[in-house]
C-alpha cells in the first residue's frame, strides 16, 4: 500500500514513515510542503496521503483538494494536533475521508491508515463533534438542497462524539457494524457533496465557469 | 506621517493668500499712506518671512519656541509700523494696517503647536498691537477697532481646539498600531510554540504510551502539558461573544486533559454568561463524578451539541456503569448528592438533566440547555 506523508516537522515525519515502512506500508513520498505535494501526488500516486494541516506554505484545506484533484485515486487521513476546529472541517469538506490525532498511540494510528486505504471514513470523537456542529449550523439555511441529518444519524453521530466505538453503537441500536459505518460514511458524503455544489456554484456566480478573462 | 501636517499647509496658504491681500490693498489705496514707498518696504519683509515661516514649519524638527517668538515680534513689528506709515485719520476710521489679515499667521502657528492657550496667549499679544494702533478708542468706530483682535482670538481658539483633537487622535492611532504589534507578536509566538513545543510534546506523549510503564507515565505527563499549553496560547480568542455572553465551547475545553476529550463544534457555542458559568460547573461537578466512581484511569468524552434552540452537553465515561436501579435506589433514599448538583444548576437554566447507564459501555449525563432568554 502506498503511503504520501505530508508533515513539516521532520521529526514527525521520519517518526510516522518509520511507523508506516516497519508495518509494511510503502512510503512513497515524504514531505514538509504543501506545494510540493500536489505537484508529486499525481506522478508517486498514494493510496493514502498522512497530511498535517499545519503546513507553512499552503493551507491543508488547500493541499487536501489539490492532492485529490492531481490524483483522484488518493484517500486523505489528517494527521492533526487538536484545537485546529475550522481546518479539519475544511479540509474534510473538500474530499478528507478521516482525523485522527497526534496523540493517538501507532497502533490506533497504523489502523487509522489500513481503514482510509479500504475507503472508510475514520471518524475520531472530535470529527463527529465538527461534522455534527456543521450540520447545526446549515440546518438555519433554508435553501432546499441544504444537507440534513436523519435522526439516524446524528444519534450516531452523538454517539461517536461522546466515544463509542462502532461495536459499542452497533449493540445499543441492534444494528450490524457495517450499518453504523454506513451511516457515518453518509453523512460525510452529504457534506462533501454540499461543499462541491457550493464550490460549482460559487464559480458560476462569479463568472469563474466562462475561463480566465 | 503626522495628522497635523494638513493643518501646517492651510496655514501656508492662509500665509500667501493674506500677503497678497495685503499687495493688492496697498497698492489700490496709496491715498490713505503718508509714506507709500516704506510701506512696500514691509509688504516686501512680510514676503521674505512667510517664505522663512512656511519652510521652517513644515519640518517639525525646526518649529522651535525661537522661532514662534520671532513670527509674533516680527509680525507686532510689521503691524506697528502702520502708526507712522498710514494717515492718522486712516487708521481712526479703521483702515485695514499695512499688515491686513496677514496678522494672524503667528496666532494660528501657536495655536497649533501649543493648543488653545498657547494660540490665545499669540492672538491677544498681537490683538494689543492692534487695538494700540487706534487708542484711544472712542466714538463710531470704536466697535470695528475690536473686530479684528476678536475675531483672531477666537480663530486661534479654535485652531488649538482642533490640533488638540488631531494630537489625540494621533495618539490613539498609535496605541491601536501598538496592540495591533503586539497581537501579532503573539501570534507568531504561538506559530512558533505549536511548531516546535506542542510537536516534541505530543511526539514523547505517542512514545510514551507505547514503551509503557514509567514512560508511560511522562507521556501522560507530557500530555496534559500539551494540551494546556495549547489551550494557553489559542485560547484568549473570543471575539464572537458579547457582553454577558460566552463561549461555551473555550470554557469547557480548560477541562479537557489526557483522560478527558472535550468535543466541540467548528465555530463558538454563544450563551448567556450564566448559562455557560452554571453548565461549566455542572460538567465540572460530572466530570469529578467519574473520577470518584470510576478510578483514576477512566476515559471521559464531553459533547457539545448547539442544536440552535437548545444546547446539549453530553458527558460519558467508559467505566463500569451504574448497576439498574441503583439510580432510582439513591434517589428515593434522598441521597443524590452530586447528580442533585448538576441537575440543580441545570434545572435553574429552565433545562434538564437526564443520567442514564448501560452496563459495558459507561455512564451518560445529558444535560440540555435551552437558548431562550431566561428570567434572570
Amino acid at each position: 500500500m502506498r503511503v504520501m506523508v505530508v508533515d513539516d516537522h521532520p521529526m514527525w515525519r521520519d517518526s510516522v514513515g518509520r511507523d508506516l515502512s516497519e508495518a509494511g506500508f510503502e512510503v512513497v513520498a515524504a514531505t514538509g510542503e504543501g506545494a510540493q505535494a500536489v505537484r508529486i501526488a499525481a506522478s508517486v500516486r498514494p493510496d493514502v496521503v498522512v497530511l498535517d494541516l499545519q503546513l507553512p506554505d499552503v493551507s491543508g484545506v488547500d493541499v487536501t483538494r489539490g492532492v485529490l484533484a492531481a490524483y483522484p485515486g488518493a484517500k486523505v487521513l489528517i494527521l492533526s494536533a487538536s484545537g485546529e476546529h475550522h481546518d479539519v472541517l475544511g479540509a474534510v469538506k473538500a474530499g478528507a475521508t478521516g482525523y485522527i490525532l497526534k496523540s493517538a498511540s501507532r497502533a490506533e494510528f497504523l489502523d487509522a491508515v489500513r481503514r482510509t486505504a479500504t475507503g472508510d471514513a475514520v471518524f475520531s470523537p472530535g470529527l463527529a463533534g465538527l461534522v455534527l456542529g456543521e450540520f447545526r449550523r446549515l440546518a438555519s439555511d433554508p435553501a432546499p438542497d441544504t444537507p440534513r441529518l436523519t435522526d439516524r444519524e446524528a444519534e450516531i453521530l452523538r454517539m461517536v462524539g461522546t466515544g463509542m466505538s462502532y461495536k459499542q453503537i452497533a449493540e445499543r441500536l441492534v444494528l450490524s457494524h457495517r450499518t453504523v459505518q454506513n451511516h457515518v460514511q453518509n453523512t460525510l458524503n452529504k457534506l462533501q457533496l454540499h461543499n462541491r455544489v457550493d464550490l460549482v456554484r460559487y464559480a458560476i456566480e462569479h463568472g469563474l465557469d466562462t475561463g480566465r478573462q | 506621517m503626522s495628522l497635523q501636517a494638513p493643518l501646517w499647509r492651510s496655514i501656508a496658504v492662509f500665509r500667501f493668500a493674506s500677503l497678497i491681500y495685503a499687495a493688492v490693498l496697498l497698492a489700490i489705496r496709496p491715498v490713505f499712506y503718508e509714506d507709500w514707498g516704506w510701506a512696500w518696504a514691509v509688504i516686501g519683509v512680510m514676503t521674505a518671512w512667510t517664505v522663512v515661516t512656511t519652510a521652517r514649519y513644515a519640518n517639525p524638527a525646526r518649529r522651535t519656541w525661537l522661532l514662534l517668538a520671532a513670527d509674533v515680534v516680527i509680525t507686532a513689528l510689521a503691524l506697528l509700523s502702520t502708526a507712522i506709515l498710514q494717515t492718522h485719520t486712516a487708521t481712526r476710521i479703521g483702515v485695514m494696517p499695512v499688515t491686513a489679515t496677514w496678522l494672524a499667521g503667528p496666532a494660528l502657528a501657536w495655536a497649533v503647536v501649543g493648543g488653545v492657550r498657547a494660540g490665545v496667549a499669540a492672538a491677544l499679544v498681537i490683538g494689543a498691537c492692534d487695538v494700540s494702533l487706534r487708542w484711544p478708542i472712542s466714538g463710531a468706530y470704536s466697535s470695528s477697532a475690536l473686530d479684528g483682535p476678536i475675531i483672531l482670538l477666537l480663530s486661534a481658539a479654535l485652531v488649538g481646539y482642533v490640533s488638540m483633537l488631531s494630537v489625540r487622535a494621533e495618539r490613539a492611532l498609535q496605541r491601536a498600531t501598538e496592540i495591533e504589534a503586539a497581537s501579532r507578536e503573539r501570534e507568531r509566538l504561538a506559530r512558533t510554540i505549536h511548531d516546535s513545543v506542542l510537536q516534541v510534546l505530543a511526539m514523547v506523549q505517542r512514545r510514551g504510551a507505547e514503551a509503557g510503564g514509567e514512560a508511560a507515565e511522562l507521556g501522560r505527563l507530557a500530555g496534559e502539558q500539551e494540551a494546556a499549553l495549547r489551550a494557553l496560547i489559542t485560547g484568549d480568542e473570543q471575539p464572537l461573544a458579547g457582553p454577558g455572553e460566552l463561549d461555551l465551547s473555550a470554557h469547557l475545553s480548560r477541562e479537557a486533559s489526557a483522560l478527558v476529550s472535550v468535543i466541540t463544534p467548528a465555530d463558538p457555542v454563544i450563551l448567556t454568561e450564566q448559562a455557560v458559568t452554571e453548565t461549566s460547573a455542572a460538567v465540572k461537578a460530572a466530570i469529578d463524578n467519574v473520577r470518584r466512581h470510576c478510578g483514576a484511569t477512566a476515559r471521559a468524552w464531553v459533547l457539545v451539541d448547539d442544536e440552535g434552540a437548545a444546547v446539549t452537553v453530553t458527558i460519558r465515561d467508559d467505566g463500569p456503569g451504574i448497576p439498574a436501579g441503583r439510580l432510582a435506589e439513591a434517589a428515593a433514599e434522598g441521597r443524590l448528592g452530586v447528580s442533585q448538583s448538576i441537575s440543580g444548576r441545570i434545572k435553574d437554566l429552565g433545562g434538564s438533566a437526564d443520567i442514564s447507564s448501560t452496563p459495558g459501555s459507561g455512564t451518560e449525563v445529558r444535560l440540555r440547555v435551552p437558548r431562550a432568554v431566561l428570567p434572570a
